[in-house]
């Protein structure tokens, strides 16, 4: 049976506005400054099979880990899925969650005996155990390190908690009534999703929604295959660097990728990468898919809807044992660098199929996470992810003070920060020529600076480019380099790299976070004038580099100042 | 003339896009006027002034008889759109350039995510503009750093240096002391007393630093567009003799304020029109016994729905506005781009899509005949036959071409996707009916409300004609059409109260909140407000406040505001602000933790003075059939079938005359479908009413 394309068109009119009210109410039931304020969660409808059907975009990453999430939940319980079950997973490797701090939950949907759908959200949790407060250690070597791993469970058994299940989550957080809290409102978000999905169903007819789900699917595909037809045959390479590990300091790690494209199809080839890390720098293949489907829809369209349909056309191959494809237990918690570097060498070796939408390198992203005890006692952990910058664009500058690609999150209010945790921030401010110079300049990065307030705390950092820069495309310079300062501009300064876990801090140490800047692209010989004159007065490029990275005349940028200045 | 016959008018003036809607209430008998002179782009009063003096001029009445003038402006929502602001400078605390220039850091949600060419929305301010000062107040309002006037200074003599006509000052933690920006406000009166001071502390004194200092951009960036508008304003209807003080402009709140209040607080008027709106409906709810409504304003290129619970609309303390950060109270208007003009197009994937673009009003839908050729939700409606081309739109200044409707989408969606045009013109109109559901969710189901109990306000030009079918559809209880459904925001304009609002901000657990201490901040606030209505000339009699709180969990980011009872709060006041604030949790979100601790964020309070209510209704003919009112009938297509209907003139349905559906119902300014099984009733006030029975 063919549904029509208006009854169709209307019932994904429907899933999509089941997906907001769930993402909606997942941030508005959140009780975690993660989940409420940095938005760090995603909600989806999947089908039977676990391939999605409705999305809403947070964080594309996310798309790519619960089809895994469900699939291993049908593996574990085949035969043993009831309605009113909502069942519970981060681990990375058996249920291909992002990293092992984010909680899926997952509830099934029934029409009477048959299970038709899936429920489904992922959320950053503020901590489930580990090494260091907020569960995400830099030096960690093995999963076991990155917090309680938990498989596929049923938090929910037919409508009811499993109290076991709940006792053992509480047990193992250094923040058990948030952690609750966050999972409850990801319970109910599900049995929303749930509850709407089955309105949609008794107005429109079972088998209806059904081949509105696989016709969904269907269109995504053949649109897909459609515009990878029209491009050009061939192979196409590039290659990203990360610094290190966080273990391994002068080992940087590489990500290479080779595109097969041919005809309607296209091979992306992970297996020239770097081998697995000692550190926490590794990432599971389905984020890696992931990865790719964030850069077809990119290179697409943004509009296309990335479901099933687009995982469907993606080919991949990896190598066992590569920073791609770790053998369990190799830990995987800062994936998030690797998935950028991933990300941008797909990007990069894209130019050569859609060279229209070049793009230089991206700013570091990562998390930053500061634990330890108030003066009153009471434990704390303050987690903030700070935004970087983008690389050029073709006919743009990069975007400063941003999230980059797969990344998303919101910035953490001072005021908030300073009322909730013993802290004050000294600076914040974007890094004056921390955009690498082109005829289109590169984003600039953040510096964030940091005192702490009381006698013990740890920091964690799962930064990235402090001494592997965005790169420069078409002639454009790399962007500034990141790095991470304790007492900066005194004599016990010192640096630290780009991750790690569990720094001691003391009261009165003052931190500073610089993020690395994307990179410039473009001959900068052939910057526009107004635009560089433009920088210099807004203090995004100072007068020395402008003089001597972009050779602007002297005399004729200090005319010019001066005319602005009104001093001619 | 007689003193005592004379008329008392009262006058409200809605400003849109295309059209300048008045309506005129003649206080001594009852009667409504209601009329539209087309807008003046350059500066919007002169339509308003030479509208009301023409108005006047045909009424053989003098510019004194008007007692009461309210005012819907966009003129700073087109200044935001068109970046026509003032250049505007920035004073910040030295170090801290970031908190501009970072914003939110993330980019939104949906496509913009893959999108590698995306923009940060544009900044009011730029860097070069920016200027930082020594100066740190701490978390607890503490004075960390003193502020160094000579620092001040220099910002100061930059920025006039450059040009600036206005500045806006926010200084980390001013909300909790806001000693420093209120200083470097005076340097400014020395300095440069003609530029125009905006400071975080009075325009928005709530704590996350971004949100209130991009408040205080924003009203930096109006301020004195909107000032010399309404002194503009102000003059030349004191030109034509217009002698009444009761000058008003409604603001994103749904209240009004007077024109010098409202020319200092520009940023509480970017959503005045359709705040309008809502206050009308509010106040039919009310006259109706009518407690639970969803507004429906269904315009060319967008459709504005809020919601209206046991008599109040349902606000919000800020959001974003043509993409800036503002944190200001406003009604919780949900917007979605699907109008009548909005555009039908079949995507790479084959698949219809409706929207978001819009044809607008040049060129308009195809059918209009003024050369657009892309097929809109209006050609698909007469094409059903529920428009048609001997019923013209608008009044009759605009007349419909069938065949130019059919071409359209013959040409653009019914080839492309191998349909007929009739299944084409069906499916464009399902689709944005479904789309307009799903934003009526947005501002009910989406929060925990029950559609069964609400009532659709169906208003707009476009709204009575989508209206019944997605009521019905969505099961709700009901759906109310006003007298003139195209100018009923102008009608909210002769009903809003004076309204004012004031935010305290102090982060505290509730539990260790004395009743004294809440006092005195509700105190301070009190007296601002009834300082403030003092100065706009009202009695206190008039005038009362209203109370409310904003509170979360312990740790929580999401505030809720709960409503307080009237002053003085008492402890029992406290216990009980506990337990509003638990089940508002668990209306809102599904859950609750009544044994988790409670934070206070914000105390707020409303200053309202009202104004006296004025009878909106219309006179209904007593007697008379409604077959008397049938003047054709119509072939429209529904339910995949041709089906004969009656259609009436709506100026001759009797008081309780019953049409049942399948109808239409003609007027000037709209046109109401309703559907099969459906009844519609006039009540005495001039309103149709549909009961839903599920």
């Amino acid at each position: 049976m063919a549904v029509d394309p208006i009854t169709s068109q209307v019932i994904q009119n429907r899933l999509s506005g089941i997906v907001q009210e769930m993402q909606n109410n997942i941030f508005r039931t959140g009780y975690s400054t993660i989940v409420r304020e940095s938005q760090d969660a995603s909600c989806m409808i999947l089908d039977s099979e676990g391939e999605v059907v409705g999305e809403h975009v947070i964080l594309p990453l996310h798309i790519a880990a619960l089809p895994e999430v469900v699939k291993a939940i049908k593996k574990v319980y085949s035969g043993r899925i009831f309605p009113g079950d909502a069942f519970i997973t981060n681990h990375p490797y058996v249920s291909g969650v992002t990293h092992s701090i984010d909680m899926a939950v997952v509830i099934p949907v029934f029409i009477g005996d048959a299970l038709i759908a899936y429920c489904a959200s992922i959320a950053h949790k503020s901590d489930l155990g580990g090494m260091v407060p907020g569960t995400g250690s830099g030096n960690a070597r093995e999963l076991f390190q990155e917090g309680i791993q938990y498989p596929p469970v049923k938090f929910m058994d037919q409508g009811k908690v499993v109290e076991e299940v709940e006792a053992i989550l509480r047990a193992n957080s250094r923040t058990p009534d948030v952690i609750m809290g966050d999972i409850r409102g990801q319970v109910g978000t599900g049995r929303l999703g749930e509850e709407r999905l089955k309105e949609v169903v008794s107005r429109y007819g079972l088998e209806v929604v059904l081949e509105t789900f696989s016709d969904l699917q269907l269109k995504v595909e053949r649109r897909v295959r459609s515009v990878i037809a029209s491009w050009n045959d061939g192979t196409f390479e590039a290659e990203t660097w990360v610094d290190n590990d966080g273990i391994q300091l002068d080992v940087p790690i590489k990500y290479h990728v080779r595109i097969e494209k041919s005809g309607e199809r296209i091979l992306f080839d992970f297996s020239e990468s770097a081998p697995q890390t000692l550190g926490p720098l590794n990432v599971r293949p389905p984020l890696v898919r992931g990865c790719c489907y964030y850069a077809m829809v990119a290179m697409i369209d943004p509009e296309l809807p990335n479901n099933g349909g687009l995982a469907r056309v993606i080919e991949t191959k990896f190598r066992h044992g590569s920073v791609l494809d770790p053998i369990y237990p190799a830990p995987t918690n800062t994936y998030m660098a690797s998935a950028t570097a991933v990300t941008e060498a797909v990007l990069q070796a894209m130019n050569g199929l859609v060279p229209e939408k070049k793009i230089a390198g991206m700013g570091g992203v990562g998390g930053m996470v500061i634990g330890g005890k108030r003066k009153d006692g009471s434990s704390y952990v303050q987690y903030e992810l700070i935004g970087a910058a983008y690389g050029a664009r073709n006919g743009k500058d990069g975007v400063s003070g941003v999230s980059v690609l797969l990344d998303n999150a919101k910035t953490a209010p001072i005021e908030v920060l300073e009322t909730e945790f013993p802290v004050r921030l000294r600076r914040f401010e974007l890094i004056t020529d921390s955009g690498g110079a082109g005829q289109y300049r590169g984003g600039l990065a953040v510096r964030r600076e940091y005192e702490i307030l009381t006698s013990k705390a740890q920091l964690t950092l799962r930064g990235g480019k402090h001494t592997e820069p965005a790169f420069g495309v078409d002639g454009g310079m790399p962007g500034r380099l990141g790095a991470c300062i304790i007492n900066p501009d005194s004599e016990g300064s010192r640096d630290l790299p780009s991750r790690f876990g569990g720094e001691e801090l003391k009261e009165g140490d003052v931190l500073r976070i610089e993020k690395a800047g994307g990179g410039g692209l473009g001959p900068l010989s052939e910057r526009a004038w107004e635009k560089l004159l433009g920088d210099v007065l807004d203090g995004y490029v100072s007068f020395q580099s402008a003089q001597s990275d972009y050779g602007a005349d002297p005399e004729k940028l200090k005319s010019a100042i001066a005319a602005w200045n009104g001093e001619e | 003339m007689n003193v005592e016959n004379r008329r008392r008018l009262r006058v409200g003036v809605d400003t849109g896009g295309t059209f300048t809607d008045f309506v005129i209430l003649d206080e001594s008998s009852g009667e409504i006027d209601v009329f539209k002179v087309p807008s003046t782009r350059s500066n919007q009063s002169d339509a308003i002034v030479s509208g009301l003096a023409n108005y006047l001029a045909g009424i053989d009445e003098l510019a004194d008889a008007v007692v009461f003038f309210c005012h819907g402006t966009t003129v700073g929502t087109n200044a935001i759109l068109e970046g026509s602001g003032a250049r505007t400078g920035l004073v910040i605390t030295d170090g801290f350039r970031g908190v501009y220039e970072v914003g939110e850091q993330a980019r939104g949600q949906g496509s913009v995510i893959y999108d590698l060419f995306f923009e940060k929305p544009r900044q009011l301010v730029s860097p070069r503009y920016t200027e930082e000062v020594l100066e740190r107040i701490t978390a607890t309002g503490e004075e960390l750093i003193a502020l160094d006037e000579d620092s001040a200074k220099r910002a100061i003599e930059h920025l006039v240096r450059h040009g600036a006509e206005s500045v806006a000052v926010a200084l980390l933690f001013s909300f909790k002391n806001p000693q420093h920006e209120q200083r470097i406000k005076e340097i400014f009166s020395e300095l440069a007393p003609w530029i125009d001071v905006s400071v975080s502390s009075d325009i928005a004194p709530e704590i996350r630093e971004y949100y209130r200092m991009s408040t205080t951009v924003v009203n930096a960036y109006l301020n004195p567009l909107l000032s010399r508008y309404i002194n503009r304003l102000d003059v030349k209807l004191r030109e034509i003799g217009v002698t009444s003080d009761q000058r008003y402009i409604i603001r994103s709140n749904g209240g009004v304020a007077s024109f010098s209040s409202a020319a200092a607080r520009s940023v509480q008027t970017i959503l005045s029109g359709p705040a309008a709106g809502v206050v009308t409906a509010q106040h039919v709810a009310a006259l109706g016994g009518i407690e639970n409504l969803v507004t429906f304003d269904m315009g060319g290129t967008s459709t504005d729905v809020a919601l209206i619970r046991q008599g109040e609309p349902v606000r919000r303390m800020g959001g974003k506005v043509h993409s800036l950060d503002v944190l200001v109270p406003m009604l919780d208007i949900h917007t979605v781009a699907a109008g009548g003009g909005t555009i039908a197009w079949v995507d790479d994937m084959g698949v219809l899509q409706v929207g978001p673009r819009s044809a607008g009003s040049e060129p308009g839908p195809a059918c209009y005949g003024r050369g657009g050729v892309e097929p809109t939700v209006t050609d698909a409606n007469l094409v059903l036959g529920v428009l048609s081309g001997s019923h013209p739109l608008a009044g009759g200044a605009l007349k419909l071409d069938l065949e130019l409707a059919k071409n359209s989408i013959l040409e653009k969606v019914a080839s492309p996707l191998g349909i007929s045009v009739l299944e084409a013109a069906r499916g464009i109109i399902e689709i944005v009916n479904v789309k307009m559901q799903e934003a009526i969710k947005v501002v009910s189901s989406n929060r925990g409300y029950d559609l069964r109990d609400f009532y659709l306000f169906a208003f707009g030009g476009a709204g009575p004609l989508h209206g019944c079918q997605i009521a019905e559809e969505m099961g709700m209880k009901g759906v109310i059409i006003p007298p003139y459904p195209g100018v009923t925001s102008a009608l909210g304009l002769l009903l809003s109260d004076i309204r004012h609002d004031f935010v305290h901000s102090d982060l505290v657990d509730l539990s260790t909140l004395a009743p004294s201490g809440m006092k005195s901040i509700f105190d301070s606030l009190k007296s601002k407000g009834t300082e403030l209505l003092q100065s706009e000339g009202f009695n206190m009699g008039q005038c009362h406040f209203e109370l409310a709180m904003d509170l979360r969990y312990g740790g929580q980011g999401y505030e809720l505001t709960v409503g307080l009872p009237e002053l003085p709060v008492t402890s029992d006041d406290l216990a009980s602000l506990r337990t509003r604030f638990d089940q508002a949790h668990l209306q809102y979100t599904g859950h609750f933790a009544p044994d988790e601790k409670v934070e206070v964020v914000n105390y707020r309070l409303a200053a309202i003075a009202s104004v006296p209510s004025a009878p909106i209704s219309v006179s209904v003919s007593q007697s008379g059939m409604v077959d008397q009112a049938e003047i054709g009938r119509a072939e429209i297509y529904v339910g995949r079938k041709w089906e004969n209907v009656p259609v009436y003139q709506r100026s001759r349905l009797p008081v309780n005359g019953r049409i049942e559906g399948p109808a239409l119902i003609l007027q000037n300014d709209s046109t109401t479908y309703l559907t099969s099984g459906q009844t519609a009733v006039m009540n005495d006030r001039g309103y149709l009413i549909l009961e839903m029975s599920h």
